[in-house]
């Protein structure tokens, strides 16, 4: 079966191929989490599909700093368990 | 005059006769009785050609009668003007039309290669065992034929078939068969292959005594009655395979072709007259389905019966496309001319997209339930009223008078609607169970492929807009169904195409579901069911990267006991049978939890009974048999550049003198030496020392790491495991096990093959 756009995963990926070369210019540990950040737009892959976006890139990272956010609000969530305070 | 009440059998043009109906009478008589049946065919194009064609088909030895006229052309606004070819006798029709076009290629041709049966159901509504009144004269001529049937009939009074079964001993690519047996009722006979003659004398004699309405075989399309024919022809004994002995066997030669991105091949096939032959290995419905499912199928499509075993849906759905035309009339072209609407890059983008399909949250879940859209898509088109000739539907409904598309689909949705309704009621006990199980799954592959003919570039009814209007729809209906739940408290785990996994707390009755489907049914106006509440399901990540889910790999236990699971290696038809066995084993050992939280406990029992299997198979316990690869050939064996271990295989096979063609599956053991593959089908026999143990369970640990990997057991840390390197903790889990499992646990762990901390 043809398809006359690439589906969203071959976008995704060619995307993150795009950035090979920052990526190998970075630390092996920045690289670890260049990665983790990759990975976590994946999560998103419908949705941004969904949007049919024709620059798919803004999509994943909205999607990046959407799960980045959510890490935020855990980690707060967490610190403020310990603390024992609410700002 | 003669009066018959029957059931209508076969049906196939005769020269002499017309058209040939074979009837199964109320009383139990076979009739075979004849009508004329004449054809008509139309030609349009541009005034000078059609003047041309004209006279040429003036000419022509078939003595069509010529007339002009106008029709309905489903993509054009303005009718066709017509030049109307009527041919006397139904069996000359296809030559003369295959001559005219040749002659005149640039012309139209309308309702030109319409199947005979399906002019018969346009004009008389018949259709394969349709209940029907005859008067025929005392040459078996018919002078009046009512059809006092219909096929969207849920409970139709089934014809008294007579079924005998014919099939050779062993599969004759692998072997050469000794013996064929033959079935009949409660009748069984073996007969000796070698010799020959009294084979046939037998297999006629058979035959003649029992006249079977329908012959079901085993590899009778390629080899069986290959073989009873060219003997039978080189010795001179007859064998009545056809019932009408006037006929000759009708061939259709093997294929192999392109489909949905896969190569498939379809083999040499024979088709009898005045019975049915059905081969079980050359059926795609009888697999799925039995001969319920065929019969069934026939009925809706109008296609023969020994047609509807063998093609595939697609032609189904085309063929009740055209009759729903005809019957309205409107041409059938005979190739299909619009192409696709020039559109933005924009448009594209937003419309050339397929299903929905989410990204599953990772891990063991509880509390949810499984909901899909009853045929989702066809539910789509028949709602939004998605046809060729309509505009796509800019809502989820529609205000307009259906198109040709919801026309056929309507009263098969409908039908299989009541029937799964009816089937949710039943208990498995149930007489008709079978027979609904056969045709809810014959019609759902109807009404799949229905939509993806619209988008298919030969479908005469097709249009890709409408294709994509119907992904569209569907997409906004599960995002609807997806609003709903989060509306009513639940969370969304996935959703796929069609169906969603939604989860909250204390969900365990189908009760607590009720209120959802309601309110998604009034949201998105289509039907929405409950599957099934899991006791617990796990969705897997990517065997890459275990923070990235997969969308189509998950499996998990419903409440009742029963299981889903999907992209497991289990699931795949290559895998062998000790691979599939041994992970089902574990799967069902793990299916013992109540709870998630009980796996755990469960996981020494499976990791035991994959120790035990590994040992079986250096051992050499494993028969070889169980450890046999299936894989399909995708090319012809030239055309690899490196071969697969399936090519690798055929060559072998070849060398042997034995052949296969892309699309066939090649079956072959994994071996250490030589080519590292060794074809199952060759004359000789493997070496059992040969098997590359290594491979089988580098296989094995890798099914199992799949399975365990949500409960923290990848392969790797199995591999650790069995090699005794790790140390780990099931002494705390056994005896949770033991409170859990009862005593019986005792005789499952043996305490020798779990070191403990």
């Amino acid at each position: 079966m043809g398809r006359t756009l690439p589906s969203i995963t071959t976008e995704f990926e060619q995307e993150q191929a795009s950035f090979a070369r920052f990526r190998r210019a970075l630390r092996r540990s920045d690289q670890l989490a260049l990665d983790d950040l990759f990975a976590s737009a994946r999560n998103h892959l419908a949705a941004a599909a969904y949007a049919a976006n024709a620059l798919p890139m803004e999509t994943f990272l909205l999607a990046m700093l959407l799960e980045e956010h959510k890490e935020v609000m855990r980690l707060r969530t967490l610190v403020e368990q310990v603390t024992g305070k609410n700002e | 005059m003669n009066e018959c009440r029957g059931w209508l059998l076969d049906l196939y043009a005769d020269e002499k006769d017309g058209v040939v109906l074979w009837f199964i009478g109320k009383k139990g008589e076979r009739l075979r009785l004849h009508q004329p049946f004449a054809v008509i065919f139309s030609l349009a194009g541009p005034p000078k050609s059609l003047r041309a064609a004209w006279r040429w088909l003036r000419e022509q030895p078939e003595n069509p009668e010529l007339g002009r006229s106008e029709g309905h052309d489903l993509f054009l606004a303005e009718p066709v003007t017509l030049l109307t070819v009527k041919v006397a006798s139904a069996a000359a029709q296809p030559a003369l039309f295959k001559r005219c076009a040749q002659v005149f290629p640039d012309l139209v041709y309308y309702d030109a290669d319409v199947q005979l049966c399906l002019r018969h159901a346009v004009a008389y509504g018949t259709f394969p065992l349709a209940d029907c009144s005859v008067a025929y004269d005392d040459n078996n001529l018919i002078h009046e034929l009512h059809v006092l049937d219909s096929p969207w009939k849920v409970d139709p009074e089934s014809a008294p078939l007579r079924c005998m079964t014919i099939e050779p001993d062993c599969d004759p690519q692998h072997n050469t068969p000794s013996t064929i047996q033959v079935t009949y009722n409660k009748n069984k006979w073996d007969f000796p292959v070698n010799p020959v003659k009294p084979l046939l004398i037998d297999i006629g004699a058979v035959l003649r005594h029992y006249d079977p309405d329908i012959l079901i075989t085993n590899w009778g399309d390629t080899w069986l009655f290959p073989m009873l024919l060219s003997e039978s022809e080189r010795s001179g004994i007859p064998i009545p395979l056809n019932r009408d002995s006037r006929q000759g066997i009708l061939y259709h030669h093997e294929k192999s072709y392109f489909s949905y991105g896969q190569i498939v091949y379809k083999g040499q096939q024979i088709h009898l007259y005045g019975r049915c032959h059905i081969d079980r290995k050359n059926s795609f419905l009888f697999k799925d389905g039995d001969l319920e499912g065929v019969l069934e199928s026939s009925r809706v499509t109008a296609l023969p019966i020994q047609t509807s075993a063998r093609t595939s849906p697609g032609t189904g759905i085309s063929s009740m496309q055209m009759v729903t035309a005809m019957r309205n009339q409107i041409l059938v072209p005979w190739h299909k001319q619009q192409v696709e609407r020039q559109k933005s890059a924009l448009d594209l983008l937003h419309t050339d997209q397929g299903g929905l399909v989410y990204q599953p949250i990772i891990g063991v879940h509880t509390d949810v339930a499984e909901i899909d859209f009853i045929s989702m898509y066809p539910s789509v088109m028949v709602r939004c009223n998605i046809s060729p000739e309509i505009p796509p539907p800019t809502f989820l409904g529609s205000n307009e008078e259906p198109g040709l598309i919801p026309l056929t689909l309507k009263p098969l949705l409908d039908k299989r609607v009541a029937i799964k309704l009816a089937l949710g009621k039943m208990h498995s006990w149930d007489p008709r169970h079978k027979r609904y199980k056969a045709a809810s799954a014959a019609y759902k592959w109807l009404l799949v492929t229905c939509f993806g003919y619209l988008g298919y570039k030969n479908a005469r009814f097709g249009r890709i807009e409408s294709h994509e209007a119907v992904t569209t729809w569907g997409r906004e209906a599960l995002l609807l169904a997806k609003e709903a739940a989060e509306d009513m408290g639940f969370t969304v785990l996935h959703m796929y195409v069609d169906g969603l996994w939604v989860k909250k707390e204390g969900i365990d009755r189908p009760e607590q579901i009720t209120p959802l489907l309601d309110e998604i049914s009034k949201r998105t106006g289509l039907s929405i069911a409950l599957d099934g509440i899991y006791r617990w399901v796990t969705f897997l990540s990517s065997r890459m990267n275990t923070k990235v889910p997969v969308p189509n790999r998950y499996f998990g236990f419903y409440q009742d006991g029963s299981f889903k699971m999907r992209g497991i290696d289990a699931r795949r038809h290559d895998m062998p049978a000790f691979i599939v066995d041994t992970q089902m084993g574990m799967f069902n050992i793990l299916g013992r939890a109540e709870t998630a939280a009980q796996i755990q406990a469960l996981i020494p029992q499976a990791l035991d009974l994959l120790r035990g299997r590994l040992n079986d198979l250096h051992a050499g316990r494993i028969p070889l048999d169980q450890l046999v690869m299936g894989q399909h050939l995708s090319r012809e064996l030239a055309a690899y550049k490196t071969p697969s271990p399936a090519a690798r295989a055929l060559m072998q096979l070849q060398a042997a003198g034995k052949d296969k063609h892309p699309g066939q599956r090649v079956r072959f053991l994994y071996i250490r030496s030589g080519e590292g593959v060794f074809a199952w089908d060759l004359p000789q026999k493997p070496d059992p020392l040969t098997i590359d143990v290594a491979y089988y369970r580098k296989l094995l640990i890798r099914a199992a790491g799949t399975l365990l990997q949500p409960f923290g057991w990848n392969d790797g840390r199995i591999k650790e495991w069995l090699s005794g390197s790790l140390n780990t903790e099931f002494a705390s889990y056994r005896q949770e096990g033991l409170t859990a499992q009862g005593r019986n646990m005792h005789k499952l762990v043996s305490p020798t093959h779990f070191p403990t901390a």
